[in-house]
């Protein structure tokens, strides 16, 4: 098979279980090459076991994973970069001892780019993992994870515990990877980071996949259609089944639908109901991330747009 | 070459279409000159933080609509093709897009036609005094 058509991860129907509790539901998610997916979703939401699965530490209860169109094998590790959101470095061994593990287990580790990272996050080698605070632990891990230059990544949290600075380092690594054609899956409670560096987005909720396009296709289609009324809302005949409105708010006067698509047309519609004006709003990825998800009220117009 | 864009990631406006902008403003500006290099992909990512099939796909945009011209292994160059005629398409696109906007808030506001010709014009006396042609 082609190495440019095999799909770098290819997630198909994929559910875990741990006994009555189903962690994830028939996820079936392929990110292509060159492609920066973000994975998102509240805690509990499936994202570290699918994460874990992807990287062979736990087995689908069914369905399947393949990286470059296999099954997970020792050899992956040659080209698959990993942080996982639990650590699986040693702490009792130095962050030298860990670089040279590495160099000994994987024929594609660079030592001149490990050296390049250790100093780009002031990794002090010397001490055992078990003393390093969380920032230089993450540090680590992702200096492991890109000594190899892997041609795809799989991050789970890549960014926790460093400081902005740091953070904003691994996203410059994460999209450096992608420019030269790896493959990207990361998961960031940070909806900031993933709005910037991912072309991709995945939302989780309750092991379910409820979301999943580009970003820049989603903040074209998810809008909110405020009307403002002179008096009462009146009947919204019907509005509220509308298809193409996830979610009907009213406070006061003000009616505001969540739209997930042909904000044109909903607007239209509800200029139907007389209003005194109908405005369309722009949503960013947190405002569509926190509507989806759902349970809280407080998905908010952005800014003063 | 270095931030001379800008974005806002988390403004509900598609990356892509606030790259396409910034270009467009640039070349009807004349800060980047027809024939001007533009930053590869890769750099204009790293330098923005954003993802790169973002910034490929403005790119792929602005080359269709012949704001910039790719040539393999090259880069990507502002077009020197009937740039004058591209310089002031751009301008056009900015113009629209910045009073498109203007008036949109404006309607929202609850002002009908008449209203907004009117608060239209006397704008306009003001940046441009009555007797002044330009």
């Amino acid at each position: 098979m082609n190495a440019t058509q095999t799909i770098p991860v290819a997630i198909t129907d994929f559910t875990k279980r741990y006994g009555a509790q189903e962690a994830v539901s028939n996820l079936t998610l392929d990110i292509e090459r060159g492609s920066i997916c973000g994975l998102l979703g509240p805690n509990g939401s499936g994202k570290t076991t699918t994460f874990k699965c992807l990287l062979g530490f736990a087995r689908p209860t069914s369905g399947s994973m393949a990286i470059e169109g296999a099954p997970l094998t020792p050899a992956t590790f040659e080209y698959l970069g990993y942080v996982p959101e639990r650590s699986a470095l040693y702490e009792w061994m130095t962050g030298a001892q860990h670089l040279e593990f590495n160099r000994r287990t994987f024929k594609s580790y660079d030592p001149k780019r490990a050296a390049e990272l250790v100093d780009l996050f002031k990794v002090d080698l010397k001490k055992r993992v078990g003393k390093l605070s969380k920032g230089q632990h993450t540090a680590l891990a992702i200096v492991l994870a890109f000594s190899t230059r892997p041609r795809i990544l799989i991050l789970d949290e890549p960014a926790s515990g460093l400081d902005p600075m740091f953070q904003r380092a691994v996203l410059d690594l994460i999209i450096e990877a992608a420019a030269n054609g790896a493959t990207v899956v990361f998961s960031s409670h940070q909806i900031g980071q993933v709005e910037r560096a991912a072309d991709r987005v995945a939302i989780l909720k309750n092991g379910k996949l409820i979301v999943d396009g580009t970003v820049d296709s989603l903040k074209g289609s998810e809008k909110i259609v405020e009307a403002i009324f002179d008096h009462m809302i009146p009947d919204l005949n019907g509005l509220a089944v509308d298809p193409r409105i996830s979610r009907i708010v009213r406070s006061g006067r003000i009616l505001r639908a969540y739209v997930n698509h042909d904000s044109e047309g909903v607007a239209r519609r509800i200029n139907e109901l007389a209003p005194k004006n109908v405005s369309i709003l722009d949503l960013s990825l947190e405002d569509i991330f926190i509507n989806a998800v759902g349970d809280v009220a407080a998905a908010s117009p952005n800014g003063d747009r | 070459m270095s931030a001379i864009f800008t974005v806002d990631p988390r403004s509900g406006v598609p990356l892509y279409l606030q790259v396409i902008e910034q270009v467009k403003r640039h070349v009807a500006l004349g800060s980047l000159a027809p024939g001007e290099q533009l930053p590869t992909v890769k750099a204009l990512a790293l330098d923005l933080t954003i993802n790169p099939n973002t910034v490929a796909r403005a790119y792929r945009d602005l080359e269709r609509d012949g704001v910039i011209e790719t040539s393999p292994g090259r880069g990507s160059f502002v077009s020197s093709n009937g740039s004058s005629a591209n310089a002031h398409r751009a301008i056009d696109d900015v113009a629209d897009s910045i009073l498109n906007n203007a008036i949109r808030e404006v309607k929202n506001l609850g002002l009908d036609r008449a209203q907004v010709t009117a608060t239209f014009e006397r704008q306009l006396d003001r940046w441009f005094p009555i007797g002044e042609q330009k």
